[in-house]
Order: C-alpha cells, then sequence, then structure tokens
C-alpha cells in the first residue's frame, strides 16, 4: 500500500526551489538595479554623454596602423570601433597560424627519438610557458624591435633587392598592384588547382578500386606552379610592385608595419606555441601506442606513421585545447596596449575612451565584440566535437 | 642418464646499447645519419646560444657600477647587471618606507611558518590549519603591511590571529615530538582524560579565552606606522594580488560552479551567464572595466582605491576560471558517491561539503596551483593601469636618472625571476598529481 503523501509546505521540495529561485532572482535583480540607477545619477552628476550618438560623430586622432580608409577629423569613432577591431582580428590571425605551425613542430620534436632535440624542444616549452606574457611582449618590444637599426642604416631582408627592409620604425615590403590582365592568372590559378583536386580524388578512387597508386603531388604542383606562370607571362606581366623607398626620414611606398606588431606577432606566436607543443604532445601520448606498431609493422615510414595514422587519431584529443589556445591568442592580443599597437582595447576603449567619454558603451562595445568572437569559435568547436564524436569506435 | 647441468648458467651480460655511456649515446644521440646530423646540429645551436648568453651576462657583464655610464666604460657588449642589483629593494617592495620592510618580511615569514604543518606529515588537524590561515592571517596581514590605527574588529581578528598562530605552532610541535595533538596533549597532563567530553570542551575554551585576553591585551600595547598603499609595490605586491586572488577565487569559484551545475533553472542560467561572459574577455578589459565602471557603480561619494578596485576584478575574473576547474573536479566524482550520499540520509549541502567537495578538491590541488601560477603571471597586466608592480618597477628602472635607457636586462631579471617562482611551483604540482592518483587507484 502507498503512503499517503502529505503536503507540508515548509519542507516540500518544489516550494523550496522556487523559493530559492525567487530569492537569488530577486537579490540579482535588485543588485542590477542598484548599479545601474547609481551608474545613472553619477553619469548625470558628472555631466557624462550618454547613448550611442558618438559612433557617427568625428573622432579628432589618427592611429599608425589601420586597414581601411580613414582621416582624422572626418572619420568617425564607429571607423576608429573598426580599425580596431580589424587589427585585433588581423594580429590574431597571424599569430594563431605562426604559433599553431611552430606549436606543432615543436610538439612533435618533443617526442623525437634524439635525446638532444626533445629536451631542447622541452627547455623551449618550460621556458616560454613559465615568464608572463606581457614581459616577452615587453621585451620583443623595447629590447628588440626597438634597438634594430634607424632608418638611413636599413636591413634589407631581400638581399639587396630593396623589396623587404627592416628598421626601428617597422617592417616595409613591396606591394604587388594588378594589371589589366591579372584576373585572367588567377582565373588559371584556380581551375588548376580545383583541376587538381579532381585529378587527386579520381587517384584515391583507382587506388581503392585496383590497389594502384598514382603520384598526385608532382603533376599537381606542376599544374598549380606552371600554368598560371605561362598565363602570366602571355598577358605581358600584368603586375607592378609599389616599391618602399627612402624619402626625407622615412619610407614611402609599399606595405609597412610597425615595430609593435611584429613584437606582439613573434612574441604571441613563441608563447602559444609553447603551450600548443603541449597540447600536441598529449594528443599524440594519447594514441594507442599499438597503433604505431602496427603501422611500422605494415611497412609504412616513420613520417607517413606519423602523418597517415597517428596525428589523425590525435586531432580529436588536440583540437579542443588548440582552439581554446586560440582563443586565448585573441584574448592576449589585448596586451597590444602596452607597447602600443592599435588594437580594439588600446584604440576603442583606451583613446577614443579618454577623447569622447562615453565610459558605458565603449566598455560595453568591446566586450561584447570579445564575447561575439569567443561565441562564435565555441560554436565551431561545439560542431566539430560532435563530428568527431560520431565516428568513434 | 639424465642430461642435467649442475651449475647455474651465468646471466648474460646486458647488450652494450643499455649498459654503457657509448651504447646510450649511440642509441639516443646517433641512432641514424639523419640523428647524427640533427645532434651535431642542434649542440652547434645550444654552443652559440649557450656561450653568447654567457659572454653577454657574466664574462663581459658589469656587476658593481654608480650609473649606466659607468656600465659602457666597463664594457659596451656586455650586460649591466649593476642597475638592477641598484633596485633590488625596489623591485621586491616597491616604494614600501625601507626602515618598514621587515613588516612585509616578517609577514611573509609568518606564513611560512603558519602553512608548514601542511606539509608536515605528522602534524594533525591540517583541515584546520589551512581554515585558520584563510580566517585570520589576511586580517593579521593586512594590519602588518599598511598598519595604522587599529579599529575594534581589527583588535579582535589580530588577536584571534596571534592566539591561531601559537596554537598552530603549538600543535605542530606536539606532532612533531609526541605524534598527539595539542588538545589530547594539554588534556593529558592536566590530568583530565577520563574527564567528560563536556569538561574537556569546557577547559579548553577557558584555556583559548585566557589566551585570547592575553593576546589582547598585548596587542593593544602596540602599533605600526600607516603606509598607504601607493607605496606598495614590487614582487610584494604581485604577490598580494594574486595571493588575495587565489584565497578568494577558490570560494567564489566554488559558489558558480556549484550555481552552474544546479537542478534550479534560475540558478544555473545566472552562474553559467557570469561565467561565460568574464571567460570570453580578456583580462584587460576586466581590469579597464573596473577603473572606468567601479567609480560610477557606486554610491556618490563612496570611493574605492585602485588597489581595491583592482583586486576585485581580478578575483571575479579568477572566479570564473576557478569555477570552470571546479566544475571539471566536480565531475570527476562518479555518480556512486552523490547516490551513496542520498542512501545514508545527506541533504544538498551535507552531500556536497561532506563527501564531494573534499575528493573533488583533493583531485583539483594540481589545477589550482596550475591556475595560481597563471594568475601569477596576469598580475603583471595591473603595471599595464598604472600600478607599481614588479613588472612595472622593472620598467621604471629605465625611467631612473642614472640608469636611463635600461632595458633589458631589467626585463631578463624578472623574466628569470617569473621563470624560477612558476616553473617551481608546476613541478611541484605535478609531484603533486603523481602523488594523489597514486593513492587513488582502486
Amino acid at each position: 500500500m502507498r503512503p499517503k503523501e502529505e503536503f507540508n509546505f515548509f519542507q516540500d521540495q518544489r516550494v523550496r526551489s522556487a523559493f530559492y529561485q525567487i530569492l537569488t532572482a530577486g537579490l540579482v535583480g535588485w543588485m542590477v538595479w542598484y548599479l545601474i540607477t547609481n551608474t545613472a545619477h553619477n553619469l548625470e552628476v558628472r555631466g557624462m554623454n550618454t547613448g550611442f550618438s558618438f559612433i557617427n560623430a568625428s573622432a579628432g586622432f589618427d592611429t599608425d596602423f589601420k586597414l581601411i580608409e580613414y582621416k582624422p577629423g572626418i572619420g568617425t569613432y564607429g571607423d576608429i570601433f573598426i580599425i580596431g577591431a580589424l587589427n585585433t582580428l588581423l594580429i590574431s590571425f597571424l599569430s594563431i597560424i605562426a604559433s599553431t605551425v611552430l606549436g606543432f613542430i615543436i610538439g612533435v620534436l618533443r617526442l623525437s627519438s634524439n635525446w638532444l632535440v626533445s629536451k631542447v624542444a622541452l627547455a623551449y616549452v618550460e621556458i616560454f610557458r613559465n615568464i608572463p606574457l606581457l614581459i616577452q611582449i615587453v621585451f620583443w618590444y623595447i629590447g628588440v624591435f626597438s634597438l634594430l637599426p634607424v632608418v638611413k642604416k636599413s636591413l634589407d631582408l631581400s638581399f639587396g633587392a630593396e623589396r623587404v627592409i627592416l628598421n626601428n620604425r617597422g617592417l616595409y615590403f613591396a606591394t604587388p598592384i594588378p594589371g589589366d590582365l591579372f584576373w585572367m592568372t588567377l582565373v588559371t590559378l584556380a581551375a588548376a588547382v580545383i583541376g587538381a583536386i579532381i585529378y587527386r580524388r579520381r587517384a584515391h578512387k583507382r587506388q581503392d578500386a585496383t590497389g594502384e597508386q598514382t603520384n598526385t603531388l608532382l603533376p599537381s604542383l606542376a599544374a598549380i606552379i606552371f600554368l598560371p606562370l605561362i598565363v602570366f607571362f602571355a598577358t605581358g606581366m600584368p603586375l607592378e610592385w609599389d616599391i618602399p623607398t627612402l624619402q626625407g626620414f622615412n619610407f614611402a611606398g609599399g606595405t609597412s608595419v610597425p615595430p609593435a606588431f611584429l613584437a606582439l606577432l613573434v612574441a604571441l606566436s613563441i608563447y602559444h606555441a609553447a603551450h600548443i607543443a603541449e597540447s600536441v604532445r598529449a594528443g599524440i601520448l594519447s594514441v594507442n601506442r599499438g597503433q604505431n606498431d602496427a603501422a611500422m609493422a605494415i611497412g609504412l615510414k616513420p613520417g607517413k606513421v606519423m602523418g597517415l595514422v597517428i596525428i589523425p587519431q590525435a586531432m580529436p584529443a588536440i583540437v579542443p585545447p588548440l582552439i581554446s589556445n586560440w582563443m586565448n591568442t585573441v584574448k592576449n592580443s589585448s596586451l597590444a596596449i602596452a607597447i602600443g599597437y592599435s588594437d580594439i582595447v588600446s584604440l576603442f576603449m583606451q583613446t577614443a575612451l579618454n577623447q569622447a567619454g562615453y565610459a558605458v558603451e565603449m566598455v560595453g562595445m568591446t566586450m561584447a565584440f570579445y564575447m561575439f568572437i569567443s561565441l562564435t569559435i565555441s560554436f565551431f568547436l561545439n560542431i566539430y566535437n560532435k563530428r568527431v564524436q560520431l565516428v568513434e569506435r | 642418464m639424465a642430461i642435467v647441468k649442475a651449475t647455474k648458467t651465468p646471466a648474460r651480460s646486458a647488450p652494450i646499447s643499455e649498459s654503457s655511456i657509448l651504447g646510450w649515446l649511440q642509441k639516443n644521440l646517433f641512432s641514424s645519419a639523419f640523428n647524427s646530423v640533427l645532434t651535431v646540429f642542434t649542440t652547434y645551436i645550444i654552443y652559440l646560444t649557450v656561450n653568447g648568453v654567457y659572454i653577454w651576462g657574466f664574462a663581459d657583464a658589469t656587476f658593481v657600477a654608480e650609473t649606466r655610464r659607468e656600465c659602457y666604460g666597463n664594457s659596451l657588449t656586455g650586460a649591466c647587471w649593476a642597475g638592477v642589483i641598484d633596485w633590488l629593494d625596489n623591485i621586491f617592495y616597491g616604494r614600501y618606507p625601507r626602515e618598514e620592510i621587515w613588516r612585509i618580511n616578517f609577514g611573509g615569514i609568518l606564513l611560512a611558518f603558519w602553512m608548514a604543518p601542511l606539509w608536515i606529515a605528522r602534524a594533525k588537524g591540517k583541515v584546520l590549519v589551512g581554515a585558520s590561515v584563510v580566517v585570520f592571517y589576511p586580517f593579521l596581514a593586512g594590519y602588518l603591511f599598511s598598519g595604522g590605527d587599529k579599529g575594534l574588529f581589527m583588535q579582535v581578528m589580530i588577536s584571534g590571529a596571534i592566539v591561531a598562530f601559537a596554537i598552530n605552532m603549538a600543535n605542530a610541535i606536539a606532532g612533531l615530538l609526541k605524534q598527539q595533538s595539542i588538545v589530547r596533549l594539554v588534556i593529558g597532563s592536566l590530568g583530565q582524560t577520563n574527564a567528560a567530553d563536556k569538561t574537556q570542551r569546557n577547559l579548553l575554551i577557558a584555556l583559548v579565552a585566557v589566551g585570547f585576553g592575553a593576546a589582547y591585551l598585548w596587542q593593544s600595547s602596540w602599533t605600526v606606522e600607516f603606509v598607504t598603499w601607493t607605496k606598495w609595490g614590487g614582487l610584494f605586491l604581485t604577490l598580494v594580488i594574486s595571493g588575495i586572488g587565489i584565497a578568494s577565487a577558490l570560494p567564489g569559484g566554488i559558489i558558480l560552479a556549484l550555481g552552474r551545475r544546479s537542478k534550479l533553472p534560475v540558478l544555473r542560467v545566472l552562474s553559467t551567464g557570469f561565467i561565460e561572459v568574464f571567460r570570453s574577455v580578456p583580462l584587460i578589459t576586466v581590469l579597464f572595466m573596473a577603473t572606468t565602471m567601479f567609480p560610477l557603480f557606486m554610491p556618490e561619494g563612496f570611493v574605492l582605491n585602485k588597489l581595491v578596485q583592482v583586486i576585485i576584478a581580478v578575483v571575479l575574473f579568477n572566479a570564473c576560471y576557478m569555477a570552470e576547474t571546479v566544475r571539471a573536479g566536480l565531475q570527476a566524482i562518479p555518480k556512486g558517491q552523490f547516490e551513496g550520499a542520498h542512501t545514508i540520509g545527506l541533504g544538498y549541502w551535507g552531500t556536497m561539503g561532506l563527501i564531494i567537495m573534499p575528493q573533488a578538491l583533493k583531485h583539483m590541488i594540481p589545477n589550482i596551483v596550475g591556475s595560481f601560477i597563471g594568475l601569477l603571471k596576469d598580475t603583471t597586466l595591473v603595471s599595464i593601469i598604472g600600478l607599481f608592480d614588479i613588472l612595472g618597477m622593472l620598467r621604471s628602472i629605465s625611467k631612473d636618472v642614472p640608469w636611463l635607457g635600461l632595458h633589458k636586462e631589467p626585463l631578463i631579471f624578472g623574466a628569470i625571476l617569473f621563470f624560477i617562482i612558476c616553473f617551481a611551483m608546476s613541478k611541484y604540482s605535478r609531484h603533486l598529481e603523481v602523488k594523489l592518483s597514486a593513492g587513488n587507484n582502486h
């Protein structure tokens, strides 16, 4: 017989949970309301501006590094936000690529059978992981890139061709300017790449069906390199170079990046490569040793064992920490402010905020930008994780 | 005739690749032509690096000089460590008055002694030791570092700290010498071992009360000079910020993690939102938010100083990261533990506090040490918003007139200092990980 359930108001699970939830919501709501009223009152007392009208107001300051057209006095705070966001994305993107490549190399070297090499890789990881990133960034900026030769004694990194020039004002390099018929070269290149992919697929199918292997690499490379070149020469080399030349006290023409950009790029890449190397190593070690032995037993060479058997299986273990590292790279690029690279924090949250004084809106917009990036990245990570889980055996 | 060998066959000697240095070299460094080339090449690179560092940092370096010019006079190619040595006090203590520095050192030594029993296997009552550090030490240290007039609350906390410290030390010594807790020892020496529990408890309370009274009288007889927070700096400030950060981030993280795993939707959504917001933005934006927005949040006329703003920001930020560490620790606890706890009739707080958390926290210790390392490194960011932590101090050397433009050496010194601290701690956390997992293979 089922005992009769008695409703006791103070002991009932549902009443309690509703009570706790209302209590919490009330407390949090009260606190938010308290902060908002305080802020509104303070803004009013201090005569500070509110609202988003500043986005269309013209900003009176310039920045040394921008990817879009902008003139001080004409460009708006909205432009400043975009410049900062693009600069953050650019430096993060380049650092992510560099640190991932470097990290994979170091991670594989950590497991090298050569004792010395693996110890050197270990030293790299331990040294760069245990020194604060900010010290590294400042060191690269003040200790390396600011101590480069002056403009008159610039280093020529292109061996006398004067196409890539490095001095204490930054890196200058020639920019190609496509001519009239350059699009034909690009079209050929695209066609060659598509052709190579189709060729590769066919070769794979053939191998699956008959077991015959075809060397796809050489013909593909030849097609991708030579076909566009032939078109390029046939159309009369429609490409000019905007070459940086010394004018007065500085270089003009070409593209230039400031030393702060270089310092940040190098420091971020080196620091995050050390972290990535550790996750690559952990991922590779997580693959069952039998996989290695079996791959060796069927006669694969060590390079192919790594590339075809170990790394693909290690990827599910490597990717999540790898992506969280990428996220950290984006966040850590905000340290640019210490050396004056115009990323979103130093340009928008610092300079623009000091000029215009819309503290709440500008801090909010900057944080929203980072949150948007993080949410986007974790969205893709979740998709990847789901796909990986499906094929797991 | 039986074919039996009467003597034991001697063991074959180990293969040459396992037994001799040459064999080891052959196996690990020169196993193939490619490996040999790699070894030689790497050796050459190492030689170049080590030699360059040696010449710059030691052979050609200047350790004693009055100005940077003097360093140059000595050698143009070597490091100028004299500047760093000249500023050593500033690097460690900031602009803290020189004659008061003993207070910082004393506070550090006190903490070391207070926590020492945690590492002594034979000492009893480790949980109480840890709790007493968290509850009392911050007040004692806070007063030691800042000084000035003691309010009534401060006087009570300081007296409590003195009593707690004394009991802790006595307990550690009793544990070491007699392998007994101080409580048993005192009861025993008073001949009350067989007395009723209540009598024993009253006796102890009386003893502690007498001790507290004595401590209260003693501490009211002295004060230390007031040192304003703007004079705090250097490694000391870095350690204060990260110490408070980690100590408060842990309880905050536990609350947030429990909220995130809660069955109550409102709690879950709020905690998750809070954690995710702070985890998706960089620390520097949180610090800027603290310095630009906190003054707006506060009621009119209420001013927080910058150090407090920074500490609040660091605590909020780290609590969110700690919450994820705690959540991972909670997830590692098997479901049977929850069910077992429910079976014996424990409620939510009983289950969490008595069964789940103690196990989860033990597993999390290595990760907590890891977070502390991260926090210590992140604390250098406060130099960007104008606090003179260790990095701020290192960077001001180059603005000091005798050492104008001396950038590299201070930064390298700071890097070495951080490396030593962080590397030692990460080694220790790895050691803990091994130790804890060894005791857990069931």
